[in-house]
């Protein structure tokens, strides 16, 4: 690495007027993160043309920085109303919304802010070292690996909630089933569009989850809007206490480096990498049966996670040209309106916009975490809205943020029906967690499995055969089956040894 | 229904209306029957019926952006995506025809969305007026550096070959499918989504060849990562002239993705004469000249009615080409 246009990169990241506009984009960022459905990647197409005029990297810098902001941001809504607006934060919001019905939504957000810093910051130093020799990463992963990558996804899927597996589990499958609506991947059939091209690209993954979270919980918070208000608890401070921190900072470093290495894959590696980061902290933790009600790890895990992969989903984008996700494409097509071709040639022929947007990072993570910790105070406060008046206003929000998807009137309907959804699953006791996450693993196993097929001609076993999905098919079963069964043995063990103890001894 | 702002993305009101478009909005208050008195008196929204980021919505910005001062008027971009541009054209279709509106499209829409999947809701060029021809992308033929295969016949001369596409109804799934097919080449298409995965997907060794665009593949031909076997069009790419054409090889094989930009059929002559008008003068700037090259996309600049016939003959001569290599690019598999 040439250390000198690192440097270098570090007097443009701090020119004023590029401070300035890292301080615009994180908070714009922060804010559109907040309003449910509003995504950053309708954002940054709306602020294109303000872009035109503007200095190639402070445009840029300004443009990330309503990216990661974002990510802060939606942990809010996640966190207290339950409405996850991008698939990363879905987990968030199972733990991190018990936390707050418990009245430690202050605590959970500013763990959640925290965490985010640190794996943001991490990342950021880490891409900053790696970066070059990192980008064989995303292309190490082939049709195969994210076959199986998708399958462990799926897997770890039943480890949410608390309920029922069952349960867990007929979800999951319904979520999967709505992954097939659209036009067949490989064939271009139409799969359950009902003859309209509204369907043809499928569903957006953040209608489903606007509508089965977001409307279908305020469909059932209004049904018991009548009932006595369960006191609301104080909200606690902001800053998380000494217990918080201690149980949460392994899962941060944890989190921060899950999030990293899965980051950099270009398909759906940011869902990936909170769904593992859960699932790790909820293996590792002395007491699992917590997660799902109310664990602070569940919290710092994931958010460390989702905020380290949005920072290397940089890594794609800046080294190979590649945009990981709907953002990163918009954010590609705002380097070429300037005349940059972010890719191969990218560092070596503007080494100042390349050290200049990563650079600004370090500093706009700072600002959003400055930012976080005055707003979550205010932000919690929303709580004590009565639900009479916050559900009108939440539903009206998320109608907008649904519209701005892909500018369709026909998707606010769609909201509608999949709230309706998420209200009968309510009732019944489905979670829709495990729906909305299988549906975005849903359409990436089913396309990448059947590509595979048909680069493999048909054979199976060239998944073992290849080294790394082969390494991956072995983690798979490794945690799929070998440790449930031995976990299985040993409680069985021990129940035997308890019984013949005392003779024993 | 009268807007108070210009039907646009909804976020645009916190980003920057231009004075002048919120000051004329005003000005229209009273009905839309003056329009073509002195067409346009306010912002004309320009419909991007693909996502943002893409080539297609880069076009329609770069363009956007250099008619506004020859149309004396805004044009706010709004993408509509869906169904390879579909979607937003059947709104196009049901909204008014008053020139306020203006769309993107697409060749491949309607020369090569019929032969995949037989739609009779699809829609059709004919319910459509061109207003402007904007460019030709073509494509090339690529591997990646470290294959075997030096030369096209290298590659036709393969037992099995695995090449990806950027999508069933793609010019990059005909262009190749047709190649593969008229040389007799055992070949298996692998559809990803995108130009994006099918990038990635080449340069990690996941698929052996694919026909990509220019724009997609240039900066890894520079970079030396990928070997460029052939292109598409007509004569050699001028941003790859030692590049052979299919043509050269003996492979009557053209295809290529052209722009363009349309109103409703009955929107009035007028109305479409001044579009027409400020697009050719938007077409001459120096901004829009550099993002071609910038983009290695080649202009393409006829009248409504050579652009029409153009279209119909592709239709007609790709049915024909699929019907006789016997290659097939959608369900019919």
């Amino acid at each position: 690495m040439d250390f000198s246009s690192v440097l270098s990169g570090f007097a443009v990241a701090f020119e004023w007027q590029n401070i300035l506009f890292c301080l615009l984009g994180v908070t714009v960022g922060m804010l559109i993160g907040v309003l449910p459905g509003l995504g950053p990647a309708a954002t940054i197409a709306i602020l294109l043309p303000i872009t035109y005029n503007l200095e190639p990297t402070a445009a840029v810098i300004m443009l990330a920085g309503i990216f990661y902001g974002a990510q802060y941001g939606g942990t809010i809504t996640s966190v207290l109303l339950k409405l996850p607006g991008e698939a990363s934060t879905v987990v968030t919001a199972l733990d991190g919304h018990a936390l707050a019905r418990r009245g430690e939504a202050g605590p959970a957000l500013g763990i959640a802010a925290i965490a985010s810093f640190i794996g943001g910051t991490a990342s950021i130093i880490l891409l900053s070292f790696i970066a070059p020799a990192l980008a064989g990463v995303a292309l190490a992963f082939g049709s195969a690996e994210y076959t199986i990558l998708a399958l462990i996804g799926i897997f770890l899927v039943g480890t949410l909630g608390n309920g029922s597996i069952i349960k867990s589990a007929a979800a999951a499958a319904a979520g999967l089933l709505l992954a097939t609506v659209g036009l067949d991947p490989l064939m271009g059939t139409p799969r359950f569009t009902f003859g309209t091209d509204q369907l043809a690209d499928g569903i957006d993954f953040t209608i489903v989850a606007m509508g089965l979270f977001g409307v279908g919980e305020i469909l059932y918070n209004l049904e018991h809007r009548n009932r006595p208000q369960t006191a609301v608890p104080s909200f606690g401070r902001a800053i998380p206490g000494r217990l918080h921190w201690l149980k949460s900072r392994l899962a941060i470093l944890r989190g921060s480096v899950t999030g990293f290495i899965l980051g950099i894959l270009p398909g759906g590696g940011a869902t990936m990498s909170s769904l593992v980061a859960y699932a790790v902290e909820k293996r590792s933790a002395k007491d699992p049966s917590r997660f799902g009600k109310g664990a602070i790890e569940g919290v710092a895990g994931p958010e460390s996670a989702n905020n380290a992969a949005a920072t290397s989903s940089f890594i794609p984008l800046l080294t190979l040209g590649i945009p990981a996700n709907a953002t990163m494409a918009v954010l590609f097509g705002a380097l070429m309106l300037q005349g940059i071709t972010p890719g191969p040639g990218l560092m070596s022929d503007h080494p100042d916009v390349f050290w200049g947007v990563v650079n600004s990072m370090y500093l706009g993570n700072l600002l959003l975490l400055v930012l976080s910790i005055p707003l979550i105070g205010l932000f919690v406060r929303m709580l004590k809205v009565r639900p009479g008046v916050l559900a009108p206003i939440t539903v009206v929000i998320t109608m907008i943020g649904t519209y701005s998807i892909r500018n369709n009137a026909f998707d606010m309907l769609l909201v509608i029906g999949l709230g309706l959804l998420g209200y009968g699953m309510r009732k019944l006791g489905f979670e829709p967690g495990p729906f909305v996450l299988a549906f975005v693993l849903g359409s990436l196993l089913e396309a990448s499995f059947r590509r595979s097929m048909r680069i493999f001609g048909g054979d199976v076993t060239e998944f073992v055969q290849r080294p790394v999905s082969g390494t991956l098919v072995a983690i798979l079963v490794l945690t799929v089956v070998v440790v449930p069964l031995l976990r299985k043995v040993r409680t069985r063990q021990t129940a035997n040894a308890e019984q013949s103890g005392v003779t024993a001894e | 229904m009268q807007h108070p702002f210009p039907r646009r993305g909804l976020l645009a009101g916190l980003a920057a209306v231009p004075p002048l478009a919120a000051l004329s909005a005003c000005q229209v208050q009273g009905g839309a029957d003056e329009a073509n008195a002195s067409f346009p008196t306010r912002a004309v929204d320009f419909w991007v019926p693909f996502d943002a980021g893409g080539s297609g919505d880069l076009i329609s910005r770069a363009i956007a952006k250099a008619a506004e001062a020859p149309l004396g008027q805004s044009l706010p971009v709004t993408n509509k995506p869906g169904a390879n541009g579909a979607v937003g054209l059947k709104e196009l279709l049901a909204g008014k025809s008053d020139g306020y509106t203006i769309a993107l499209a697409v060749k491949s829409l309607f020369a090569i969305g019929p032969l995949v999947v037989d739609d009779p809701d699809a829609v059709v060029i004919e319910d459509l007026r061109i207003i402007t021809t904007l460019t030709n992308e073509g494509y090339v033929l690529v591997v990646h550096a470290d294959s075997p295969y030096q030369t096209l016949e290298d590659l036709l001369a393969a037992d099995q070959v695995n090449f990806g596409t950027t999508g069933v109804g793609t010019g990059s799934q005909l262009s190749a499918g047709l190649l593969f097919g008229i040389a007799g080449v055992n070949a298996t298409d692998v559809p990803f989504d995108g130009g994006g995965p099918t990038v990635t997907a080449l340069l990690g060794k996941d698929i052996e060849a694919a026909s990509l665009s220019l724009a997609e593949t240039m900066p890894h031909i520079a970079a030396g990562d990928m070997r460029p076997l052939c292109v598409f069009s007509e004569e050699r790419s001028v941003y790859l002239d030692d590049v052979p054409t299919a043509l050269e090889i003996g492979h009557n094989i053209l295809v290529d993705q052209r722009r363009f930009i349309v109103v409703p059929g009955d929107t009035p002559d007028e109305v479409v004469g001044a579009l027409t008008l400020a697009f050719e003068e938007a077409r001459e700037g120096s901004e829009y000249g550099q993002f071609l090259q910038d983009n290695f996309m080649e202009r393409w600049e006829v009248d409504g009615m050579e652009a029409e016939l153009h279209l119909a003959e592709a239709t007609e001569q790709f049915a024909a080409q699929i019907a006789d290599s016997g290659v097939t690019l959608g369900s019919a598999e």
